[in-house]
């Protein structure tokens, strides 16, 4: 009986362990900094090396498309702006005035260079009005 | 209507607190007439939940835009069907829903039970009620659906055109009918813990609404995924993101409850264990709802920062606090009959499935709130993505299915060496000829390959299974197809489940192929040219204009080859929505898709310019159709285990 008792804690321990491993190793490995654009500006250089993640509103006549589909733009939290370069799916609701949240590199020639970009709704929408207080779409 | 609707909010608001009390003070002092009482106003507060959701459809229905609700969600060029279902657009019209499919669950169950457990239902009233009043005090006081705007617009906002879809429409549904079911089960785990009637009557009389709600929530999911896949253009089905994270936990936490009652049934071990595991989902599906509704975690998912966050996390602390404190009151009653006698057994099978579905929801839940622990720790947000999730649970579902495989056929107690042998002898084999021909034809990749071999070995399994009790039903005379029918029929629950076992073999092949052997390819292309995307060519056609009256759209013609035989023509829009009101997204992408048994031809229109020349980003995704496929499988498989028996239970 104890024998098979122990075999069970055993069993569990290399469960829990194997599991916590992969949290660990799998956090390590996907961890990505989301930064303001101002702690992006004040981190350089440092910041040339990793990943991070930024989000910024859409500076409105910024955004520029050429014709194989990439995008410049640049997007500022109203202390700093920065340019981000991006190719890829450019989701629907992308637009002037749009928050949206970029990830990738940010390079040593000023440009953040995106491979992720998501977009989310335009706050002015919601706080123009009394009918257009904050509410959401699901 | 308007004031019928919130009269009978707040009407079901007090005639709630009313059932909560009564049923408690019922079960106390063994007062049959108040306990019959509170039954009544459940079923009352469930007419009155009905009352207040017709009259919101109808000024939605109507247009009514004195209401804000209606304002916010819909618009004058908005057809009926999806002025209806903007009932769960917004988050006060998707709480109104939530509470009356609770009432109308808690009804049901008050019906079903009338004549029985007496001592345990009172208590299990009680809990349903105390979660009711909850969501009905946030819809009767601080988010109300009926209220009213200080004037009356011309025009409402409108519904985004991407929420202007069939799986959309009813995929939240889906959802909240799983969701608000976890509240059923928990409500009985509770009874069980308040009356002290421990036994396993409270899993019992619950099991069918476990498995109920399981259905919902994977159905749910599936059609989550089917919607993202084909309205959001990036051509994946699922992103990791915090709000399919939130029905993802919950959905995983219920897996392992729905397996390890069956232990606590059959052999009467894991009592508090399943105890604490319907706690920890029924958590998790609130904490979901925070997550989602509060804004705290970013999401791609615009939902509303409203205020209902800090209601939502001193709710979620009462019921830690207050289930965990029931618990551990009761915790020296709660025994198991029985011991594990062996680790070769089918009982530790089902130990090894909830550790790991536990496992799982533990690394998600982290791996949701990465950023809001990590600000706490180190005051920098970092966040993990896909990459993470990847991760950690790529290994866990491919040990979950070997587990599905072995499980069905081990022995109970202890198995033997020949039981081991005689039960996986062929299952052993056919997984080694999987290996063997995906290697002959060229197949690399070892998580792939160790997928497919853990497919075909839980599929031979489950074969197996079915040929066994067939053989045995024909030795007695009967013809195949009758002996197959009564042996499903007579053990439903059993056989379901195998079922429900094939159609998520059937997901795990779709969304291996599809994210192993995934192909994408990018291309700008003048009118006549073509593409090559591995076996298949894609030639671009022609580009037209059009509008109608809600849009301009812009559709490519474009004709899909494979190995040079022509398929068919497929069309991918680019659409810009007229109407301005105040929609934040008036611009949307239609995909084309050609799906087959093999491959996914998927074709999104990037850009456009005014000589024609076109963009076009083209994934060939393979198998994806198999995901739905299993989704339909699984549905099978769970109406046979839920399907009533004709004889008494």
């Amino acid at each position: 009986m104890l024998k098979g008792k122990l075999k069970f804690a055993i069993a569990i321990c290399v469960i829990t362990l194997t599991i916590s491993y992969l949290v660990y190793s799998g956090a390590k490995e996907a961890m990505v900094y989301y930064l303001s654009i101002e702690e992006l500006v004040e981190r350089v250089p440092q910041v040339h090396k990793a990943r991070v993640r930024v989000s910024g509103v859409v500076v409105p006549d910024t955004i520029v498309e050429d014709d194989v589909g990439s995008i410049r733009f640049q997007i500022t939290d109203s202390i700093e702006t920065i340019n981000v370069a991006y190719n890829g799916i450019v989701p629907d609701i992308f637009a002037d005035e749009v928050e949206a949240v970029v990830e990738g590199i940010y390079t040593k020639e000023k440009m953040f260079e995106a491979d992720t970009l998501l977009a989310k709704c335009p706050t002015k929408y919601e706080d123009a009005s009394a009918l257009y207080e904050k509410e959401d779409s699901y | 209507m308007v004031e019928t609707g919130s009269i009978s909010i707040l009407l079901a608001f007090a005639i709630s607190t009313y059932v909560l009390f009564a049923s408690l003070y019922g079960a106390k002092s063994q007062r049959k007439d108040f306990i019959k009482s509170a039954e009544n106003g459940a079923i009352a507060v469930c007419a009155l939940l009905l009352i207040a959701t017709i009259a919101l459809l109808n000024s939605l229905i109507s247009l009514d835009f004195s209401l804000k609700y209606v304002a916010l969600n819909t618009s004058t060029d908005l057809s009926k069907i999806y002025r209806f279902t903007s009932l769960w657009a917004g988050q006060a019209g998707s709480l109104l829903l939530w509470c009356l499919v609770l009432s109308i669950y808690t009804s049901v169950v008050v019906i079903q039970n009338r004549n029985r457990s007496r001592q345990l239902m009172p208590y299990v009233l009680a809990t349903l009620t105390a979660v009711s009043i909850f969501f009905i005090f946030i819809i009767a006081f601080v988010e109300n659906p009926f209220q009213k705007l200080p004037f009356t617009p011309q025009e409402g906002r409108g519904l985004n055109p991407i929420l202007q879809n069939a799986y959309m429409a009813i995929h939240p549904v889906a959802l909240y009918l799983g969701y608000v079911g976890v509240t059923v089960p928990f409500a009985f785990g509770m009874g069980a813990l308040l009356s002290g009637k421990l036994g396993d009557e409270w899993v019992t009389y619950s099991r069918k609404w476990t498995m109920l709600t399981w259905t919902f929530l994977s159905i749910g999911l599936l059609l989550g995924a089917r919607w993202a896949y084909l309205e959001l253009g990036w051509g994946g089905y699922w992103a990791w993101d915090p709000v399919e994270n939130a029905a993802f936990m919950p959905w995983l936490t219920g897996t392992a409850f729905l397996h390890s009652v069956m232990i606590q049934e059959k052999r009467g071990m894991l009592k508090k264990w399943n105890m604490s595991l319907i706690i920890i989902t029924f958590f998790l599906s609130i904490f979901g709802t925070f997550l989602t509704r509060s804004g705290i975690v970013s999401s791609v998912h615009s939902f509303a920062q409203s205020d209902i966050g800090p209601l939502f996390l001193g709710f979620i602390a009462f019921i830690l606090l207050f289930s965990f404190g029931m618990f551990i009151y009761r915790l020296k009653d709660i025994e198991s009959e029985n011991r594990f006698d062996s680790i070769l057994s089918r009982e530790s099978a089902f130990i090894l499935n909830n550790l790991l579905f536990l496992g799982a929801a533990f690394a998600v839940l982290l791996g949701t709130i990465f950023p809001i622990v990590s600000e706490a720790l180190t005051g920098n947000k970092i966040l993990v993505g896909s990459p993470y999730f990847n991760h950690v649970n790529v290994p866990i579902g491919l040990l979950l299915i070997l587990l599905m495989g072995v499980a069905p056929l081990i022995s109970w107690r202890k198995a033997s060496k020949e039981n081991l042998f005689k039960n996986f002898l062929y299952p052993i084999l056919m997984g080694l000829i999987t290996v063997v021909i995906l290697t002959a034809i060229g197949i690399r990749e070892v998580k792939a390959i160790l997928a497919f071999t853990l497919c075909t070995f839980v599929t031979t399994t489950v074969f197996i299974e079915f040929y066994r009790g067939v053989r045995v039903r024909s030795k007695r005379g009967e013809n195949a197809l009758l002996a197959l029918v009564r042996l499903v029929s007579r053990n439903k629950r059993r056989y379901g489940g195998y079922i429900v076992h094939i159609g998520v073999v059937l997901i795990v092949i779709g969304i291996t192929a599809s994210s192993v052997f995934a192909t994408e390819r990018k291309a700008t292309l003048g009118r006549g040219e073509a593409l090559q995307i591995r076996d298949y060519t894609i030639k671009y056609e022609n580009l037209k204009r059009y509008s109608t009256g809600a849009k301009d759209a812009t559709a490519a013609e474009l004709v899909a080859y494979k190995q040079g035989k022509e398929m068919t023509t497929l069309t991918a829009e680019k659409n810009i929505y007229k109407y301005e009101g105040n929609r934040e997204i008036n611009q949307e992408t239609e995909v084309a898709l050609l799906s087959t048994l093999t491959d996914d031809v998927y074709i999104i229109l990037t850009n456009f310019t005014h000589d024609d020349k076109a963009t076009f980003r083209v994934f060939i995704n393979p198998m994806v159709s198999w995901i739905w496929a299993g989704g339909i499988v699984i549905l099978l498989g769970a109406i046979v285990t839920i399907y009533p028996s004709s004889r008494r239970e």
